[in-house]
């Protein structure tokens, strides 16, 4: 009885110092991850500082045009100020028809001329013949130019374009998953003022720039971002429009505003090079012709397109495929000319003669008799103002002194709010006074055509150096405010560093005084911040409290650092290993100064890839157990041919052309995988899970959940996903028919979903619940077994072996990597899906190489696995640009737009391989552990840090390079994107890194604990 | 760097030998020079015909200065250290093996390093990202190239025994002329493949020109710094 009694006490004695262990395991985990927490507030903190002075900004003005007062005495017998007869200059039309095919580009327009015997026609070729047709047929009625867009080529920021002719700023090209109202003057506007009827029918992007400016009653606005619908906008917009456009309604609007998706839909989804794109330029061909069968003499008709498509479709940057849309003026009155020796055809390229978008707002301003809106800096087209003869030079020059009048008042203006530098507008100044020297004299002398053109030219002149100068005005950065970033960004990485590398056994025992001083810090400096801003008017306050937060919260560590001194080393790297990781790092982003390296990243990572395993098997030869030796080679040399199997996926960036072919869709101009690519998620399904069960097995970790998860919870989710992108190749060939395309729809999404479902809320449960992978074998006596813990049992006939345990951390972990893995696996396009399979794994080999080689706690772990993940990002069918981004991922699940589903979606598609890597982290230093070894977590912070400041570096980088080469010609097209790529990565890796996988460990961490205790 | 027991190789004892192996790289690398401009100019069939000249130096390098494998000399024993064995023989003299021994495992590793190297260097280059389906000759003349420079001394002078293979495959053999011309090659091949990608649209970087260069001046820096500054040294790869 007594015995019985001890037994309990001892019993519940034990489970009580359980409990109080698992309670300070919880404690000491939860205050690692808010110490990382402050490190990325932190690095957000910094790259915000950063980007608030690199992302170019542009003081808007608001005042506005107005009808009665034209910017300049106009000289002349006509009175300004009547809406009736045109504000500043007499009107041609009454009403017009705006029509917006988004993303014509001009090369859709032109017939198609073979630049030798091999160039054949494309599939959006010689489709919408009609507009050039016209053009020939009738030069004084119609005229179709190439229109260049200002880069970034996203919708919203086009039609910001083309109705205030203001140029862009880099900061809008974010905004344009919600579009925000424009409150400069704009062509809208104005229309209203002058009382016009404006109905809008097509993309909603409208809606969100013009809020409330249209008719309501006839306006019908549609969703612009569900690209895989190519029909129902323009079928919607066609339903409304043609009607309207009878005689018996044409009272009830001014002027009708039509925006087609269709081919934009149709680029993202197919690529221009496509059966479906030629189909809906005929659609768009057929329109034409019917609007303009209907339209009356009064009435002025226009296409245009807002941007053009890359040669995938996509938009976004600033190539030429991009920026050349087409723009065509059409009228019955026969008012259009071409200047003397101009040919009447419309050019065969954007290189022979080009108009701007932003011209459009002085050309329909003064058509239609509306002022030019305030900020305008574009010119009218010449050809829609010198006649139908071609020899009205008097007219041309007047409108050109107007517009050239009001964009002086406009300069004039800007100079007053931003006190501008003399010199900077000396130059337009001195042309502005010769132009108006000249005009002088046009009042004194007898006037002909060829001095009335010569007085055209120098107002001209006028406004080509004005937007010249502005374009490098508005190129203007905030240079201490990125110095501050970059500053921050650098501590960020300083501290970093001594943490990850630097402190031996304290790291734990530190957590709480860095979070306590941190925190403080970072409060105390806002709070200074604030106080600052408020009291000192000059110092812009969110700033202030930005940067003194940041200087706090970076004090507060450094003070815990210096309490600590005695036990900090210098992080100095004291093994080649060590040297190795920082060398790749720092290269890497040493290269990030060159355009030429940061184009051909991929195949740098992938060489840096390839060496790191030349020396993983270097090292593995050199191992003296023999089983290390074998499983060491094994995994090397399937390290690097994976590697080079998964560099065989390719997205090539324009700048890679002709060095680079694209295999990831069917062909470099679509946007399509071929019929073969669709296998590939079927033997993923087939082969992945086996792959990991093998690694499983290999530990004998294959037991319990670890069945249940890998065996059909994994297989499951993969099979289901190969199922979806057949459907959706199905869908896209519509074997089914048209008429299939709705139930075809609902079944994808419902697969997606449920695919998503296994991943995500399945997985967490087991992954949350499951006991450790382990299992009780007993055999003989004398077996030897590969278990490292035995034990004879009571009775001494048999021998019992803990199967598992070597691997009990490990494997248990690990299951949260795959079950992000089969998400992550569903949202890539199936070329990409391999990838990651692959991904995934290298990275368990790269587990099994860095426990035969001892290298659990080297800094080449970290590292290897973010360059894996940064390799994988352009194998999964990225680039470092805007256009590589794949928006159509988020329909994949989802029919609509969703927040935040949809953003986290495209997060997912787009970084993945980064996100998969930063998971697998943990697993470095659990694979293969012993379950009792002491300091697990701390390792884990410490290669998480690690990885960690592999990003963080990177970023440091690219930003540091984007400031400093500012004035780059490819400062948008290359050291832009790769430094918004490079913080977002920072962002989404810290975000993951800390919350997920450092997160997530909590739950490994506890059930291998309530098993084997916590040390 | 941790000095190793094991020996590192010694150039043989003459004077010829003393001479020729600083002579060897100046040779080498200005038959190399005066070549540049035809290798780009038509990488294929200038890189084959420098292979003839090439093994004919490599060649004549390795038997005027290299021991054979088997022949090796004891290194050079300090007076103070007097832990000369007692049964080791009187070291041979360069000239007392005849020059018929000594050519015929020159031949043997040129063979090999042929025959055997070249594909294994090929697949390597093709691993390290070279072009799968194009330049296949481009990629093979590369691989001979760098085998003659690397392999070959190493094949003369440590033979084809499994486990010494397996030591030099681990770079765990002591640093020396040989070792470190081979492993100089290698790091400046490697290096080689840093100015492709650069826009500078010159007609030397396409491939593999810039490899093959940077192995020739990797091969000869190392030879320098493995045979003098480094020797006897072994690359250390702990943890």
């Amino acid at each position: 009885m007594d015995d019985e009694r001890r037994e309990e006490l001892r019993k519940r004695r034990e489970r009580q110092l359980q409990k109080m262990a698992e309670a300070r395991f919880t404690v000491t985990h939860g205050l690692l991850v808010a110490f990382l927490t402050v490190v990325m507030i932190l690095h957000v903190l910094g790259l915000y500082l950063f980007t608030s002075g690199f992302l170019l900004t542009r003081v808007v003005l608001d005042d506005k045009s107005e009808c009665g007062i034209p910017p300049i005495d106009l000289q002349s017998s006509y009175t300004a100020g009547s809406y009736e007869k045109g504000c500043w200059h007499p009107k041609t039309f009454d009403k017009a028809v705006v029509i917006v095919v988004d993303a014509l580009r001009y090369d859709f327009t032109v017939p198609f001329k073979p630049k030798n015997e091999a160039d054949k026609p494309r599939h959006y070729h010689d489709a919408l013949p009609f507009l050039y047709e016209t053009a020939v047929a009738h030069p004084e009625r119609a005229i179709l130019m190439p229109f260049i867009a200002d880069p970034p080529t996203t919708t919203l920021q086009r039609l910001k374009g083309l109705t205030t002719g203001t140029l862009p700023t880099f900061i809008d090209a974010g905004s344009n998953f919600a579009g925000t109202a424009i409150d400069e003057d704009n062509l809208i506007a104005q229309l209203r003022n002058a009382s016009k009827a404006v109905v809008h029918l097509g993309d909603d992007t409208w809606h969100a720039l013009f809020p409330g400016h249209f008719e309501p009653n006839l306006t019908k606005a549609y969703d612009s971002f569900n690209v895989w619908d190519l029909h129902t906008v323009d079928n919607g917009v066609t339903e409304h429009l043609l009607p309207l456009l009878q005689a018996a309604n044409t009272s009830k609007w001014d002027v009708l505003i039509g925006h087609y998706l269709g081919v934009d839909h149709a680029g993202h989804r197919y690529g221009p090079d496509h059966p479906a794109m030629a189909a809906k330029l005929r659609q768009m061909d057929g329109l034409f012709r019917e609007v303009m069968d209907v339209i009356d003499d009064d009435t002025l008709l226009i296409v245009l397109g807002d941007h053009g498509m890359d040669a995938k479709g996509d938009h976004g940057g600033e190539s030429d495929d991009e920026i050349e849309a087409a723009v065509w003026l059409y009228s019955k009155k026969g008012v259009f000319g071409r200047r003397q020796r101009q040919p009447t055809e419309p050019p065969a390229n954007a290189k022979l003669q080009s108009i701007a978008q932003i011209d459009f707002v002085p050309t329909f301003s003064l058509l239609m008799g509306l002022p030019i809106p305030f900020n305008n800096l574009g010119a009218p087209l010449v050809e829609a103002f010198i006649g139908s003869k071609g020899v009205d030079f008097e007219n041309l020059a007047r409108v050109y002194r107007l517009t050239a009048a009001q964009i002086q008042r406009y300069m004039q203006e800007y100079k007053q709010v931003r006190s501008l530098d003399e010199s900077a507008t000396a130059h337009p100044e001195y042309l502005w006074g010769l132009a108006n020297r000249m005009w002088e004299l046009t009042t004194e002398e007898p006037m002909d055509a060829i001095k009335w053109d010569a007085m055209f030219t120098a107002f001209y002149n006028y406004q080509a150096e004005t937007i010249s100068v502005c374009r490098s005005l508005w190129a203007r950065f905030d240079v201490p405010s990125m110095f501050n970033g970059i500053f921050v960004l650098t501590i960020g990485v300083v501290l970093l560093g001594i943490y990850a590398r630097g402190i031996g056994a304290l790291r734990l025992a530190l957590s709480p005084g860095f979070v306590k001083r941190g925190g403080l810090g970072l409060v105390l400096g806002s709070l200074a911040g604030y106080l600052l801003g408020a009291f000192i008017t000059p110092i812009p306050m969110v700033q202030a409290m930005v940067f003194l937060a940041a200087l706090g919260g970076s004090v507060g560590i450094i003070n815990v650092f210096y309490k600590a001194r005695r036990s900090l080393v210098w992080p100095i790297p004291n093994s080649i290993w060590a040297w190795v990781a920082v060398l790749f790092t720092v290269s890497l982003s040493l290269g990030f100064a060159a355009n030429s390296f940061t184009i051909w990243e991929d195949e740098i990572l992938y060489f840096f890839l390839t060496t790191m395993g030349a020396l993983f098997l270097v090292s593995s030869v050199r191992q003296e157990e023999v089983i290390d030796r074998a499983l060491g080679c094994y995994h090397s040399i399937l390290f690097i041919s994976l590697g080079r199997l998964a560099s065989l996926s390719r997205l090539c960036r324009e700048e890679q052309m002709p060095y680079c072919f694209s295999t990831y869709y069917a062909s470099s101009t679509s946007s399509t995988s071929s019929l073969w690519q669709l296998i590939i998620p079927f033997v993923l399904a087939f082969v992945l899970p086996g792959i990991v069960k093998q690694f499983y097995q290999a530990t004998n970790s294959y037991h319990h959940s670890a069945v249940l998860w890998l065996g059909i919870g994994f297989r499951t989710a993969l099979c289901l996903g190969a199922v979806f992108w057949s459907l959706d190749a199905a869908d896209d060939k519509e074997i089914f028919g048209p008429a299939a395309s709705g139930t075809l729809k609902t079944i994808k999404v419902m697969l997606a979903q449920i695919v998503l479902g296994i991943a995500i809320p399945v997985g967490y449960s087991i992954y949350a619940w499951a006991a450790p992978f382990l299992a009780i074998q007993s055999m003989s006596p004398n077996a030897v077994s590969t278990s490292k813990i035995t034990c004879l049992s009571s009775d001494k006939r048999s021998r019992l072996a803990i199967l598992g345990y070597n691997n009990a951390h490990g494997s248990r972990y690990f299951v949260l990597v795959t079950m992000w893995t089969s998400a992550i696996i569903l949202l890539q396009k199936p070329m990409g899906a391999g990838a990651i399979g692959i991904l995934l794994w290298q990275i368990l080999s790269l587990l099994e190489i860095l426990h035969a080689n001892k290298l659990q706690d080297s800094a080449i772990g970290p590292t290897t696995l973010a360059l894996l993940g940064s390799f994988h990002f352009f194998k999964t069918g990225h680039q470092a640009t805007l256009s590589s981004i794949q928006w159509e991922s988020a329909f994949i699940p989802l029919k609509t737009i969703s927040y935040p589903y949809s953003p986290i979606l495209i997060i997912l598609n787009t970084f993945g391989a980064q996100i998969l890597t930063a998971l697998a982290v943990p697993a470095i230093v659990l694979w293969k552990v012993e379950p009792k070894r002491k300091g697990l977590l701390a390792a884990v912070g410490k290669a998480m840090a690690t990885h960690m400041l592999f990003y963080a570096v990177v970023s440091l980088a690219t930003a540091a390079w984007a400031g400093w080469l500012r004035r780059h010609l490819m400062l948008y097209r290359i050291f832009s994107p790769r430094f918004l790529m490079g913080s977002v990565v920072l962002v989404v890796v810290d975000v993951v890194g800390i919350f997920f996988a450092v997160g997530g460990t909590r739950w490994s961490f506890l059930s291998v604990g309530d098993v084997f205790g916590f040390h | 760097m941790a000095v190793a027991k094991t020996d590192a190789i010694n150039v043989l004892n003459t004077d010829t030998a003393k001479l020729y192996t600083h002579i060897h790289p100046i040779l080498v690398l200005s038959a190399y020079y005066f070549n540049f401009s035809s290798i780009v100019a038509d990488p294929v069939s200038s890189l084959i015909k420098f292979l003839i000249p090439l093994n004919v130096l490599q060649i004549a390098y390795v038997v005027i200065c290299l021991p054979a494998t088997g022949t090796a000399q004891p290194p050079p024993v300090l007076k103070s250290s007097g832990m000369k064995p007692a049964v080791q023989k009187k070291s041979p003299k360069g000239k007392s093996v005849s020059l018929a021994s000594r050519i015929t495992p020159a031949l043997l590793s040129l063979t090999l390093s042929l025959a055997l190297g070249t594909p294994l260097l090929g697949t390597i280059l093709i691993l390290f990202g070279a072009p799968l389906t194009t330049h296949i000759h481009h990629t093979i003349l590369c691989a001979a190239h760098i085998s003659l420079l690397s392999a070959l001394p190493l094949i003369y002078t440590h033979g084809i025994d499994t486990d010494k293979w397996r030591r030099i495959a681990a770079l765990m053999i002591p640093l020396d002329e040989v070792f470190g011309a081979a492993v100089g090659t290698c790091i400046g091949a490697w290096i080689g493949a840093v100015p492709i990608p650069l826009d500078w649209d010159r007609e030397w970087q396409k491939w593999p020109i810039t490899i093959v260069t940077g192995a020739y001046v990797g091969w000869a820096v190392g030879k320098v710094v493995g045979g003098l500054l480094v020797k006897g040294k072994v690359i250390d790869l702990r943890p």
